[in-house]
């Protein structure tokens, strides 16, 4: 199902983000690019419902997201902030077992199912050695991953990413970044993701959404919209597109 | 040569006049060991002790208190049927117990009495005020009383009114200890002392109870906080020595009292209690920021009475109260009076 | 070594389960008058066979039932009620340093039972001063905090505040009270687990009862809750509701408990970590085993101070020269991340 977001306004004492009209087709990677400042993670906590939500601007298939209680939402929507700060050392297997939330009603503890959830996450992420070790024990990257875990165990349709590869090293990068491509491409998710490596966004995404100033510059496949003009609009910053082994390359 | 002359008559002229003042002043020593030289004399005293008021007051010399303290204006029924011009007096110590110094250096006094179980306040405020300050408290014990009703006496000039105070308590507490002398161990009545509002509190030492011939039980306890006579027992211990008579401090006015007779007759810990199940639970006096001199006797006299009651058979509490009250303050059914202040309705002799 | 790890996890839990249970029997026996053991399971039975009664002598009889008993259901409710709310809201807080009396329940009930204590009769026991004016400090905070966004922050702030407030005026009854009260008040600050008796279970062990229940219920939940609340909400949970849920049960039953034992330092502070220290973060186990860990400790504690000498030691002096010591023994020789 798609997300069409319909004159979306939101706005914080220094910032207005102001969105007119933007669709993300199923099953597909779309990548929120721009400078800093550009409002590329309010967008994406406008579009998970994290900041408040006026009615009609964010639709899921025909649904209005707005319309949406919370465990409803969370059941459609996941979302990976950038990063966790570690209070309690959970171990990465209850950590991710809290992803579950939206299924349990109050009172209740995680079933069968939910456990066998969280393992099938575990185990698409690749770290189901790892599961009975603190969270806080884990590197940068493999702390991302287990983000991505929870998210999964959600069982949602939709997953959002803020930022999943910052302070990555390249390695890192790319391995969280194949997984985030094939959880649109294996399973079928709508994935919204949050980059500020350019080069990475065109490779991955099947669609782009230039922010600059908290409007949208221009949004649409990497093969159609990106010119050189337009990188040189948003960033402020003459760029060269190279093409290499059948890639696009941003120089500057 | 006539200069020199003139002032040496004068020096011996007024000789005999400057040592007979010397020979007039007194140095008294107090319960905190302090020496303490007392003017010949004392027309204005303060006292923020309240034993020692009420001493004053029974010494005669309640007219010239210049002041009262914190715990006599703001709690002491007893102190107002005693010395009802108390009224007027202001107060001269803070809700802490210690002396509010420009009040004192206002009111002058000649002489000030404390209490001796804040050991820095007489030395600091006789310090700061250069006025004679004596730290005196009986602590439960008759002898300490004798001491101070003779020491306060003495200071101010009232010698001979403590000598009598003093001689006719005196003959009151051998009375009961003649009626009581030859009482075997094994019958005097073993008690237990709930004090201070408090199941568990109870006082280390209280003579009047061994006066009138009984036990207390907990005589010989280490005291729980220093400086007084309280110690805390648990309920297990009560239970175990198993008393024959409970009494409840009872000079707390009816609405703040906490632990009461009945309260203590139906309380399920203790039900088994030989005092509870032969219901010998009563209310006493107890302490009032120490003693009443007057009303220790009759407390004394009270539980005699209610200890041994084949010994005192035409003892009349009330009337006998109310002479005692008498003689020490000469006011009619004082004893009376305080017995409806305090609003109980089973006293021992009831 | 995974597994070694885990079974050894699992013979620590199932010892603090058990723990609190042998040292009740154990503390059964203890006290000022040394009883033997066949009378006290006597007086047990009594209670079912009236025909022992006549075997036990009253005084034994009465001392285990009446004395010791509901003293140590007591201790075994309220140690449990402590600790829980001080798990349950370390939780909530995300902050380890947080313990039950965080939101000014302490300064309320202290100010509620010196009221009662100083200016108001018999008919106020100090009990129920504690609980309203500890339950009213708590619900002032929600309220003022409410009116401002009600971020946790503004909560354990405002908490400081109206303990502030609390404090003062618990200062100004003080001022005012007589020597007598003064004295009877500062036992009662002390922590004193001696006067407790059928009564007053009657009344505060329901109360705790409901909101133990209450939390350990939501005690997976509590993980949840123990992520930003961003996260938390992009989880799919109602935070704000769930958060007021936390905050009431915890508030009261560390007021039921704090109004029949006065106050208990320490517990809700230190028996979760050390919880988290052998078993680890996850609140499925830390708070049942919290609740029993807290009951021993208390127990363990009341026992001390009920027969090291001929007079009753305040609990609350235990609970802190105990405590705080082990506490920093245990911090120094785990040194890894022990949250």
């Amino acid at each position: 199902m798609n997300i069409r977001v319909d004159k979306l306004i939101f706005n914080n004492r220094n910032f207005t983000l102001s969105v007119e009209r933007l669709e993300f087709e199923s099953g597909r990677l779309a990548a929120i690019v721009g400078p800093n400042g550009a409002g590329k993670t309010t967008l994406l906590k406008c579009l998970a419902a994290i900041h408040p939500l006026s009615r009609n601007t964010v639709f899921f298939g025909r649904q209005d997201l707005a319309g949406l209680r919370l465990a409803e939402r969370a059941r459609l929507i996941s979302y990976v902030p950038q990063e966790h700060s570690p209070i309690f050392s959970y171990t990465v297997r209850d950590f991710v077992l809290t992803g579950r939330a939206a299924h349990l009603p109050l009172f209740s503890l995680p079933s069968a199912r939910d456990e066998a959830a969280a393992q099938e996450a575990l185990e698409f992420v690749g770290l189901e050695p790892f599961a009975d070790r603190p969270y806080s024990q884990l590197s940068s990257g493999e702390r991302r991953l287990v983000l991505i875990a929870r998210a999964l165990a959600q069982k949602s349709q939709v997953l959002f990413l803020d930022e999943p590869t910052t302070f990555l090293d390249p390695k890192h990068e790319w391995q969280v970044l194949e997984f985030v491509s094939k959880l649109a491409g294996q399973k079928g998710l709508t994935v919204l993701i949050t980059l500020h490596n350019m080069d990475m966004a065109v490779k991955y995404s099947d669609s782009l959404v230039f922010l600059k100033e908290g409007k949208v510059i221009a949004a649409g496949r990497p093969d159609d919209i990106l010119t050189e003009s337009l990188l040189q609009d948003v960033y402020d910053l003459p760029m060269k597109i190279v093409a290499c082994d059948g890639r696009k390359l941003i120089v500057r | 040569m006539g200069l020199i002359r003139t002032i040496l008559v004068l020096i011996l002229c007024l000789w005999p006049a400057l040592s007979l003042t010397g020979q007039e002043r007194l140095t008294i020593k107090d319960d905190l060991g302090r020496t303490v030289t007392v003017p010949a004399k004392v027309l204005r005293v303060l006292s923020l002790q309240p034993e020692i008021s009420r001493i004053v007051v029974a010494l005669g010399a309640g007219d010239r208190l210049v002041g009262r303290d914190d715990f006599i204006a703001r709690y002491d029924h007893l102190f107002a049927i005693i010395y009802p011009r108390q009224q007027r007096l202001p107060v001269a110590s803070a809700v802490d117990g210690a002396p509010n110094l420009e009040q004192v250096m206002r009111l002058s006094p000649d002489l000030v009495f404390a209490s001796p179980s804040e050991a820095k306040i007489p030395d600091s405020l006789q310090g700061k005020t250069g006025i004679p300050v004596l730290a005196f408290a009986s602590l439960g014990r008759f002898e300490r009383l004798f001491e101070e009703i003779q020491w306060v006496g003495t200071a101010l000039g009232r010698a001979e009114r403590a000598a009598e105070l003093i001689e006719y308590s005196k003959k009151i507490l051998e009375r009961v200890q003649r009626a009581v002398a030859d009482i075997p161990a094994g019958q005097r009545p073993r008690v237990y002392l709930s004090f201070w509002s408090s199941l568990t509190r109870t006082p280390v030492f209280y003579e009047p109870v061994t006066a009138a011939g009984g036990r207390n039980l907990a005589e010989g306890l280490l005291p729980a906080y220093l400086g007084t006579v309280g110690a805390e027992v648990n309920l297990e211990k009560v239970r175990i020595w198993d008393p024959d008579v409970i009494l409840v401090h009872g000079s707390y006015l009816s609405d703040v009292r906490r632990v009461t007779t009945f309260g203590i007759l139906g309380d399920s810990r203790l039900r088994s209690v030989r005092a509870v199940m032969n219901k010998k639970v009563f209310y006493t006096f107890g302490f009032w920021y120490w003693w009443d001199p007057a009303l220790v006797l009759v407390e004394t006299l009270m539980l005699a009475k209610l200890f041994h009651p084949e010994r005192f058979p035409d003892l009349d509490l009330r009337r006998e109260g109310n002479a005692v009250f008498k003689a020490f303050y000469g006011i009619e059914a004082g004893f009376d009076r305080l017995c409806r202040t305090l609003d109980i309705r089973d006293w021992p002799w009831q | 070594m995974k597994e070694i790890r885990r079974k050894r996890r699992t013979w620590l839990a199932v010892g603090l389960l058990v723990l609190p249970f042998a040292l009740f029997f154990l503390s059964l026996n203890v006290g000022s008058y040394p009883i033997p053991l066949r009378d006290v399971g006597k007086s047990f039975l009594s209670l079912i066979v009236p025909s022992l009664r006549s075997e036990v002598p009253p005084a034994v009889r009465d001392i285990v039932l009446h004395i010791r008993l509901p003293r140590l259901l007591l201790a075994l409710a309220a140690g449990s009620s402590l600790a829980v709310s001080g798990a349950a809201l370390q939780a909530l807080f995300k902050n380890p340093l947080v313990n039950e009396y965080i939101l000014g329940l302490s300064s309320g009930s202290a100010f509620g039972a010196a009221l009662s204590l100083v200016f108001l009769g018999r008919a106020f026991p100090p009990q129920a001063g504690a609980f309203i004016f500890g339950v009213a400090a708590v619900l002032a905070v929600l309220f003022i905090a409410g009116r401002l966004e009600a971020s946790l922050v503004s909560l354990l702030l405002t908490g400081v505040i109206v303990s502030a407030f609390f404090s003062a005026l618990l200062m100004l009854v003080e001022f005012l009270a007589s020597p007598y009260a003064l004295q009877s008040l500062f036992y009662w600050l002390m922590g004193n687990l001696a006067l407790a008796g059928w009564r007053d279970l009657a009344l505060s062990l329901p109360i705790m009862a409901v909101g133990l229940l209450l939390l350990f219920l939501l005690r997976w939940r509590l993980n949840v809750l123990s992520m930003s609340e961003e996260e938390a909400r992009a989880l799919g949970v109602d935070v704000r509701r769930e958060k007021w849920l936390v905050i009431l049960a915890a508030t009261l039953i560390t007021a039921a408990a704090t109004s029949v034992a006065g106050i208990i330092g320490w517990l809700g502070l230190i028996v979760p970590h050390l919880v988290r220290m052998a078993v680890g973060a996850d609140n499925r186990a830390v708070i049942p085993l919290s609740a029993a860990l807290g009951a021993s400790f208390l127990l363990a504690a009341d026992a001390a101070a009920r027969s090291l000498t001929s007079i009753e030691i305040p609990i609350g002096i235990f609970t802190s020269l105990i405590g705080i010591p082990v506490f920093l023994a245990l911090l120094k020789k785990s040194k890894k991340v022990w949250l």
